[in-house]
């Protein structure tokens, strides 16, 4: 049973899904921006698929007021059934004064989603990215605008909606602080997006021309560039970024973190799971 | 010289609270509404579009309003006018040059503190031309071939490359009882 959700556990949970009604989530003692995202996105494709899931709650309090902080109770019961019934969850844990959290599970439907979440990082940008990963103001530009090209991506070329999260941890094992940005989408995917410009192209082939070359479904210049600048901002700050679609993964990975750089025949899953992750300079 | 407000245009067409300038939609509506404002500006007109009061601008967002308003300016689409920027600051000023880079274009800009740069892509020598210009405050092209040593028709090409790109005004005046071009900043 898993006992922790993140983009590195994502393909056992997606895996258990497939094959099961309820998706028992009672044993996890860890999740990330990532997993829970991951855990809406697989809560509505089943639910579009006319086949919604059942949904048992992490045991650990610790969990659930982590899962309150990141207003995940707020959109899961769209998708799922929640077993046991817990109706009192919602305002059950108070929030932090001072949360790491700096940007709750958020819906990207539409242009005016991105003006929010870019307003809202802004305000809490001080607290978490100045003081824990030490950014400067020209870093902090850099890492809103990123997100915001990143979120945008939905609307430009998924034909459909997604969610953002983003967290502040702290690395026990390394001794540095880093966020973890998650970004999903049930679209159409890269492979699917390039699909009018490129002819049956496999989605590894499509996420690295998107992520490494720019291409984009639009052929006019100055398209393309939203994800290839987001890739450069990771690289230059020693970030890693994972761009999951279809059935294909790819990375890139610093020296500090670890997993595949490339990765294929995964579960089949709709549109683009991103999993941006920053450290402290 | 006329300046347009992009806060007010934001707040005025988008009108979600926003103080920035972020994605493709966004500045689509923005762009149309310079657009339209654009075209009935008088020819000759320098229109300023004054980001002072904006926070973040995005690579999207910079391709739909200033790239794509500079590549159709060039393009003769507006007439005869002149688009510069004013009220930049150095995040503001990263993000548009890359989508001024990515089209081979180039704009003029009043920096925050009042400083004037060129942004975007132009080749050593135009950039060269332009300082003398922006020096100078008024140039014709048997100043310019005397200033920096060209052959006069080399300099007539500089100059007109530069109004081309709508980096400089062209005016004609008087001199020796013949009409010669003279160029000036915007």
């Amino acid at each position: 049973m898993l006992t922790n959700l993140s983009d590195e556990t994502f393909e056992q949970f997606l895996l258990l899904a497939s094959v099961q009604n309820t998706i028992n989530l009672g044993n996890i003692t860890f999740i990330d921006p990532f997993g829970m995202v991951g855990v809406l996105e697989t809560g509505r494709y089943y639910k579009s698929m006319n086949a919604a899931r059942n949904m048992v709650l992490p045991n650990s309090s610790h969990v659930l007021k982590y899962l309150e902080r990141m207003d995940f109770f707020k959109h899961c019961r769209r998708f799922f059934s929640i077993q046991p019934e817990t109706q009192a969850i919602s305002g059950r844990y108070l929030r932090k004064k001072f949360s790491d959290v700096l940007l709750e599970i958020t819906p990207i439907e539409k242009s005016d989603d991105i003006h929010f979440i870019v307003s809202k990082v802004k305000k809490r940008a001080h607290n978490i990215l100045s003081s824990h990963l030490h950014y400067d103001e020209n870093r902090i530009n850099g890492f809103i605008v990123s997100l915001s090209e990143v979120c945008q991506n939905i609307i430009e070329h998924s034909e459909n909606t997604g969610f953002v999260g983003i967290q502040k941890y702290h690395f026990q094992k390394y001794k540095m602080n880093v966020v973890k940005i998650a970004v999903m989408d049930l679209g159409i995917g890269f492979s699917g997006s390039l699909s009018d410009r490129v002819s049956l192209i496999g989605d590894l082939e499509a996420i690295e021309m998107a992520l490494l070359q720019g291409v984009s479904r639009h052929s006019d210049e100055g398209r393309g560039h939203g994800l290839a600048a987001v890739r450069k901002f990771v690289q230059n700050w020693n970030g890693k970024i994972s761009i999951r679609s279809g059935t294909a993964k790819v990375s890139i990975i610093p020296s500090w973190s670890w997993g595949k750089s490339r990765e294929q025949d995964l579960i089949h899953f709709p549109g683009a799971q991103i999993n941006i992750m920053l450290p402290e300079v | 010289m006329i300046t347009y407000n992009l806060y007010s245009i934001l707040n005025n067409e988008i009108g979600n609270g926003s103080t920035d300038l972020v994605t493709r939609q966004s500045g689509r509506v923005i762009r149309e509404k310079i657009e339209t404002d654009l075209t009935s500006e008088k020819d000759g007109t320098v229109v300023a579009l004054d980001f002072s009061s904006v926070g973040i601008v995005d690579y999207s967002c910079a391709d739909e309003i200033v790239a794509k308003l500079v590549s159709r300016l060039l393009g003769g689409e507006y007439g005869d006018k002149y688009i510069m920027l004013k009220g930049i600051n150095e995040n503001q000023k990263e993000n548009i040059e890359v989508a001024l880079e990515r089209k081979d274009l180039a704009v003029m800009a009043e920096m925050r503190d009042g400083n004037k740069a060129l942004m975007g892509d132009l080749n050593n020598y135009l950039r060269e031309t332009l300082q003398h210009i922006m020096k100078k405050g008024r140039v014709t092209a048997k100043d310019l071939s005397e200033a920096i040593g060209l052959e006069s028709n080399t300099s007539g090409t500089r100059l007109l490359n530069l109004h081309k790109k709508r980096l400089v005004i062209r005016t004609d005046e008087t001199r020796s009882g013949g009409k010669v071009w003279a160029y000036e900043p915007l």
